[in-house]
């Protein structure tokens, strides 16, 4: 190939006029500017996962401090308004700044290395996406140091409890607008991913032969561009009845409250499957890999995350059972809630389809996706029970409900972000957890969490309600109530041990080798910490478990990945992005805009929003300007003749 | 260590565990809680509705625990056999790279379906029997409204008509015929509320522009409890009510005596001076309000709390009460049908003495507990209109022209003690 051939995105002329100091890229690889302009999606992935730990812990303290309050009946640890405040912010906080960017941080880091990708499509969209994500998580929580205080509408905010008449405060704003933002950031972060996964794939990587966690992350994606709309409406005009005095939940006007319910759910439950797809995504990459055969079923599993992404928006008024549908509707929602249990339960067939014949390696993360399997079939089955809508009745808005989802989003969700954690530490990190301490945490998380939450079905059963800030001591709530908050300070210490190790590990743990777990897909072929540019020479893909091939033909891939060096040198070398400074400036655009809207102050939002597009356009005039990188056959950097920096 | 210094260590930790173990069993408890028979139990139940849904729960119950156990077998039984035991067997030749096995896929997604069957049965019967009365016995159907408010529940007889007045309303205590379906209309005049009676019925939410409705029955003369079960705002926790269901004959003296209007205690000629009452003055907040006494026999002590006494009532006292409800506005938000009062926004206190609770089932309805009630609502039931105000009307506390609360009320000891005197009287 002519040697004069140049990738098509190289856009810097040498002999082009100087560019005005305004679009000033930054080029930093360390520090603190590196860090807030980086592009490099490992990086935007890493910073994610840390937000998102930060926020566990503090979604944690409120659930420890929730716990203590209901730990005796009667009790006056916190008023009626803190606990409000609390619940609703340990749901807001644990959903969307806690479980669902802990998601994103694995979409960042793994996916992209499991497809053979240098980075993702849009990189500098994605850094718009983390940032903008943490001007919302900071509008949520802002509230906890204003006179107004932190959101206490509960985490589904139905109307009209949300509107001026019984929320005078601003504290619903924060809610409204915190929301609206982490709602941009989800949808522009998920439009990448989805282009990502379908344009980026390294040669050979047909869709069958994706990894089911790179699956699951494609379905997840478009589960949030389809469903974040819906209660981005739902927000817009609650926004609109609190600020410009609108009716659309204003009842004295003709306004419908039940309206905000079907928006919210139908935005709500597919948000569940947001939640727990790519956590059965990553049991789907760590059971293979230590039972150290295929997953069972690939075509299966695939299809069947599918069916439950594609299902997940015919279920939504299962959470409105109680809400008098009449009986037509009733009984749809409620058998098309059980059609979900049939993909659901064939998944955990598979995971054990995969198990067995296998050579089983009892490391941390397989603890913890075995543990994922046993509490996520527990949270299912009391799943089906909500399904039959009469027996729901009973059950909705009672601690049966608590526990059941608390079985599905710690038991499955948390459980599964735990294992991916300690499965892809050492790659991401270069550094093992021992496995003593991380089975040791384990099962202290194991136990604490069986404690705390299996005998909230009791409680359920025996008619406690949710959101209840206090009870009375001869309901025959007190036993169970004060053994569900012993295991809550177990569940508390072993997450305590959790991330003590971990940050240990971080600084001065066991280095991990090259490939650690003798893994199968792609990531595993770099080496760790991966370099930036992710892979020297793109891989091509023969089969499935694409890394698992290589590793059995070594010689035809060496050959291969030869002839694909010299290609890419051909073309340039490897192109990388430079770093930039306007997503950042969006998204505190967005922050601004977004105070400004909380107090209805239109000045302030206009300069927030101003800036807002001004990012952007300064983004799209500034060019998607890179440089080169050549490296010889070991990595290592080669002078660069043509380069610019 | 030494020997000694690594006994008195374990010692100190045995100590520990004993207080510990304490501390578990001091809480109260007897270990019971697994057999779920509390005052709002959804497993040991009363009347068709509720049993029909613990049925169907029981279904689901069966289905899913057998499957449980089918799986969780194969998945534990797989986990001990194929675990590697030793580093030579976790690096051995990798097993066979099989990806799967279409026929047992098949099979289980067939065998899945079959069970979800067995459950879909009963739910769709379910869903129609438990929706609305029965078609036979609509006619023999007794038609209630509950009304949700922040925090309380407002309940009317729209086949009681009162000459002049309208229809017989009470609040936070549901009366119901037993051995009759019973179709209770639901509706809200705030925000969403849920009316839930865990014995009797799943819950129905009440929602402000929507005619919703439930059924229940009470096979037995009996007293349940019930609760909102939709977050309402502040005070959601302790928006309780309970609902008596009572024999034919009983029922229809209790509608009798309602529908008369407020009791009026005979003024005497020479009435003596007024005796304060002076009551418990040290409550906690969120401290509990019923004495153990009256779950033993909660009917009874319904029964109990219709009878006035007229030899323990200060005449005197009353008559001071009935005054001080006057002079302390109250009558703005409450009605006394017969006395003063026609507010509407408020609990009906017509007979507000023959009820066993009061604050919405918080309290237990006695002297000392009205007292507390009247003296801290603030305390007792955070964020309640009584004390903040409702609709632009002042309550304890009123709006000032820069929007701070300043006090409205103010009730001495003196006026407590009277107004508990009066508002118990009203049998």
């Amino acid at each position: 190939m002519d040697a004069t051939v140049k990738s098509h995105f190289t856009t810097k002329d040498e002999h082009a006029p100087a560019k005005p100091l305004i679009f000033w890229r930054p080029t930093a690889k360390t520090g603190l500017i590196s860090w807030l302009t980086t592009v490099d999606h490992k990086k935007i992935g890493f910073m994610y996962g840390l937000f998102a730990l930060v926020f566990l812990l503090v979604g944690g303290c409120e659930a420890l401090l929730i716990r203590l309050q209901l730990m005796v009946p009667n009790n006056t640890l916190l008023t009626a308004q803190q606990y409000n405040t609390m619940f609703t912010m340990h749901g807001t906080t644990m959903i969307f700044l806690a479980v669902m960017p802990l998601g994103a941080a694995f979409f960042n880091i793994i996916m992209p290395l499991q497809i053979g990708a240098r980075d993702v499509a849009f990189p500098r969209l994605n850094a718009f996406s983390l940032w903008t994500f943490v001007a919302g998580a900071i509008i949520l929580n802002v509230g906890w140091f204003l006179p107004d205080g932190a959101p206490d509408a509960g985490w589904v905010g139905y109307a009209p409890l949300t509107s001026r008449a019984y929320n005078p405060t601003h504290a619903t704003d924060f809610w409204v607008l915190g929301l609206q933002l982490l709602g941009v950031a989800s949808i522009a972060a998920a439009l990448n991913f989805i282009v990502t996964i379908i344009n980026l794939r390294a040669p050979g990587m047909t869709m069958m032969r994706l990894p089911v966690f790179t699956w699951m992350t494609l379905v997840t994606s478009f589960l949030i561009v389809l469903s974040f709309p819906a209660i981005t409406i739902a927000l817009v005009e609650v926004m609109m009845d609190r600020q410009f005095g609108t009716n659309f939940f204003e009842v004295s006007n003709g306004g419908m409250p039940i309206l905000w319910q079907h928006l919210f759910w139908i935005f709500g439950h597919p948000e569940v499957y947001i939640l727990i797809l790519p956590a059965m995504g990553i049991i789907s990459e760590i059971l293979p890999t230590f039972s150290r055969k295929p997953l069972f079923g690939y075509p299966i599993v695939v299809f069947s995350g599918a069916a439950i992404g594609f299902l997940g928006f015919t279920v939504w008024s299962h959470h409105m059972f109680t809400t008098g549908m009449g009986t037509v509707a009733t009984a749809a929602f409620s058998l098309a809630t059980m059609a979900i249990a049939v993909p659901t339960g064939v998944k955990i067939f598979n995971w054990i389809g995969t198990l067995w014949g296998g050579h089983l390696k009892m490391r941390t993360p397989m603890m913890f996706a075995l543990g994922f399997i046993w509490m996520f079939m527990i949270g299912g089955f009391s799943g089906v029970m909500h399904a039959a809508a009469p027996a729901d009745a009973q059950q909705h808005d009672s601690y049966f409900v608590i526990a059941h989802f608390h079985y599905v989003l710690i038991g499955g969700s948390i459980f599964a972000l735990l294992a991916g954690i300690q499965y892809w530490f050492p790659l991401v990190v270069g550094r093992v957890v021992s496995d003593f301490w991380g089975k040791l945490s384990f099962w202290v998380i194991f136990v604490g969490f069986n404690v705390t939450f299996f005998p909230m079905h009791f409680l359920g059963l025996n008619g406690m309600p949710r959101r209840t800030f206090t009870y009375d001591g001869n309901m025959g709530w007190n036993t169970a109530n004060y053994i569900s908050t012993i295991g809550a300070l177990i569940l508390g210490t072993g997450i305590g041990i959790y991330f003590t190790v971990m940050i240990y590990t971080f600084f001065k743990g066991q280095k991990a080798t090259r490939d650690n777990w003798d893994g199968r897909t792609l990531e595993w072929s770099l080496p760790n910490p991966p370099p930036e540019y992710n892979f020297r020479v793109i891989p091509t893909v023969h089969a499935r478990d694409a890394y698992w091939y290589e590793k059995h033909h070594q010689e035809e891939i060496a050959r291969e990945t030869a002839e694909h060096a010299k290609d890419d040198e051909a073309h340039g070398g490897i192109h990388m992005p430079f770093s930039s400074i306007y997503p950042l400036v969006a998204s505190f655009g967005a922050l601004v805009g977004g105070f400004g809207a909380v107090y209805h102050n239109l000045e302030i939002a206009l300069i927030g929003g101003s800036l807002l597009l001004a990012g952007v356009y300064l983004w799209s005039m500034e060019g998607a300007e890179g440089y080169h990188l050549h490296l010889d056959a070991d990595g290592n950097p080669v002078e660069d003749t043509h380069a610019k920096h | 260590m030494r020997l000694n210094s690594l006994l008195s260590t374990s010692a100190r930790w045995g100590r520990a565990a004993l207080a510990f173990g304490g501390i578990v069993l001091l809480t109260g408890c007897d270990l019971n809680f697994w057999r779920m028979d509390g005052h709002q139990s959804t497993i040991v139940v009363d009347g068709p509705v509720a049993v029909s849904q613990r049925d169907l729960f029981y279904v689901t119950c069966w289905v899913t625990f057998v499957i449980f156990l089918i799986v969780g077998s194969v998945l534990a039984y797989t986990t001990l056999k194929f675990r590697a035991r030793s580093s030579e067997e976790e690096n051995a030749v990798p097993p066979e790279q099989g990806h799967g096995n279409p026929l047992i896929e098949l099979s289980l997604i067939g065998a899945s379906v079959l069970a979800l069957v067995i459950i879909a049965i009963p739910t769709l019967k379910g869903i129609w029997y438990t929706h609305d009365v029965p078609e036979a016995e609509k006619a023999n159907a007794y038609e209630v409204n509950a009304v949700g408010q922040q925090w309380w529940f407002r309940f009317e007889y729209p086949n009681e008509q009162i000459k002049d007045v309208g229809q017989l309303v009470t609040s936070n205590e549901l009366v119901i015929p037993a051995g009759r379906p019973v179709h209770i209309n639901l509706r809200s005049m705030d925000v969403i509320h849920g009316f839930w009676i865990p014995k009797l019925a799943g819950k129905v939410d009440m929602i402000p522009n929507r005619g919703n409705f439930l059924w229940v029955q009470a096979d037995q003369p009996g007293y349940f409890w019930g609760q909102c079960a939709q977050y309402c705002g502040d005070s959601h926790a302790v928006m309780r009510f309970r609902v008596i269901a009572l024999g034919p004959r009983e029922f229809n003296d209790w509608l009798n005596r309602q529908m008369e209007p407020a009791r009026t205690v005979k003024a005497e000629a020479d009435r003596p001076k007024a005796q304060f009452a002076s009551y418990r003055t040290d409550f906690k907040r969120n401290e509990k309000g019923w004495s153990d006494k009256f779950d033993l026999s909660p009917l009874d002590s319904w029964r109990a709390q219709q009878e006035p006494d007229p030899k323990a009532e200060d005449v005197a006292l009353i008559l001071k009460g009935r005054a001080t409800f006057q002079a302390k506005t109250c009558v703005n938000c409450h009605t006394i049908r017969g006395h003063e009062g026609m507010g509407v926004t408020a609990p009906n206190l017509t007979h507000v003495g023959s009820r066993t609770t009061i604050a919405a089932g918080l309290l237990e309805n006695n002297p000392e507990q009205l007292a507390r009630w009247l003296r801290h609502p603030d305390e007792v039931k955070p964020g309640n209109k009584m004390y903040h105000g409702i609709g632009g009307m002042a309550g304890y506390m009123k709006k000032d022209d820069t929007g701070k609360e300043v006090p409205n009320i103010v009730l001495t000891e003196a006026d407590i003690s009277a107004l508990v005197a009066y508002l118990s009287s009203l049998k």
